[in-house]
């Protein structure tokens, strides 16, 4: 919260921001460059896990988070969000909604990550997909790497300018 | 000769800007994005993807169904596949029966972990056959236990599926008695059971 915050006072005109920040933050081209990023990320993503959706819905399992009834139906419906998405913000329809879509599951993994850090539960073991037991997956890297894309997103969300290359533009954002 | 008499007058760089600028603002009055406009578009993307998706699993080959066996007391757990190896008929879901099993000496034991795993401790006397590497395997297996031997597979418990699949290629290969003791190394080790 403190970050989404932060962003939308940077975005505010009458708080002064680092001149080259700004610059960077209202650039057409940077909001291109991060939604390709993210876009493409996010089409590889889903790929492995729209394959092999059994063995996503083992990882889900292994969260012990959720319900069992929810597993399998997360399991075929995620990685589709994912593509969509992400070829949502390639090709530039819907972008700001694409975002807060994506930047929904990264939050929601970024919560589902910090719970098991913080209770100590090891997942996602090789057990589940190669026949192998005591992988565990580096949780603390996941977490950066997550929180980096979600304030990735935050700057495709909140970005006002005229973006480029777009097929269905977003509306105009009230800050 | 007045040759640039009539043209319109020249727009230079900034010029040009400060028109695009005029109408991006002029955008922002005439074109806000409201919650309405947002949750129109939040529908589409996910609608998009729920049709496609419920699609695309139903036509793959590697589908899985709508609700799948996540609870360990029912047996190995699994998402329930096109591809699913998960067989309950094969299961034996008690520990003290695997080793009633065992002391008969008519079964064979496979460890379908990784190598490197069966050498940290196994149950005394199994075979490792790591399931991902059976092929590689297969034909001196076959040479060396025929297909009327019994079989018992196992690998870390009720979470592990290999246990079955290494049945499932057994059974494709022509052996008939197989069994899959699902709770795996880890249950017999802590009854005591005899390991090395």
């Amino acid at each position: 919260m403190y970050l989404l915050t932060a962003i939308r006072l940077g975005k505010r005109r009458d708080i002064p921001l680092n001149k080259h920040i700004r610059k960077l933050l209202d650039s057409s081209w940077a909001e291109l460059t991060v939604r390709w990023f993210l876009g493409i990320i996010f089409i590889y993503a889903s790929y492995h896990k729209i394959i092999e959706p059994a063995i996503f819905a083992k990882i889900i399992y292994g969260y012990d988070l959720f319900p069992g009834f929810v597993i399998n139906l997360a399991a075929i419906f995620l990685p589709f969000v994912e593509l969509i998405c992400g070829c949502a913000l390639v090709l530039g329809i819907y972008p700001r909604s694409a975002t807060l879509i994506i930047n929904g599951m990264l939050f929601a993994f970024i919560i589902a990550l910090s719970v098991n850090l913080i209770r100590g539960h090891e997942f996602d073991c090789g057990c589940f997909s190669f026949g192998e037991t005591g992988h565990v997956s580096p949780a603390g890297q996941l977490l950066v790497r997550d929180i980096i894309y979600f304030a990735l997103g935050l700057q495709v969300f909140f970005f006002n300018g005229q973006r480029k290359w777009c097929i269905i533009k977003s509306g105009f954002l009230k800050i | 000769m007045t040759g640039r008499v009539g043209h319109p007058p020249y727009i230079g760089h900034s010029q040009v800007s400060e028109v695009r600028l005029e109408r991006s603002q002029m955008n922002r009055f005439t074109d806000i994005m409201s919650y309405k406009n947002m949750t129109k578009e939040l529908v589409i993307l996910l609608g998009i993807a729920i049709v496609i998706g419920f699609t695309a699993n139903y036509f793959s080959p590697k589908g899985i169904a709508l609700f799948g066996e996540w609870d360990t007391s029912k047996g190995v757990i699994t998402a329930k596949s096109k591809e699913d190896v998960v067989v309950r008929e094969l299961e034996i879901t008690d520990v003290p029966v695997a080793k009633k099993m065992y002391d008969t000496g008519k079964y064979l034991f496979l460890d379908a972990r990784s190598y490197e795993v069966y050498e940290e401790g196994r149950i005394k006397g199994a075979v490792s056959v790591p399931v991902g590497g059976f092929y590689d395997v297969a034909d001196t297996f076959i040479e060396k236990y025929p297909l009327s031997t019994g079989i018992i597979t196992y690998c870390s418990g009720r979470e592990c599926d290999d246990s079955h699949e290494l049945a499932q290629y057994l059974f494709d290969e022509g052996y008939t008695e197989i069994h899959v003791f699902i709770d795996g190394y880890p249950a017999w080790k802590a009854e005591g059971y005899p390991i090395e």
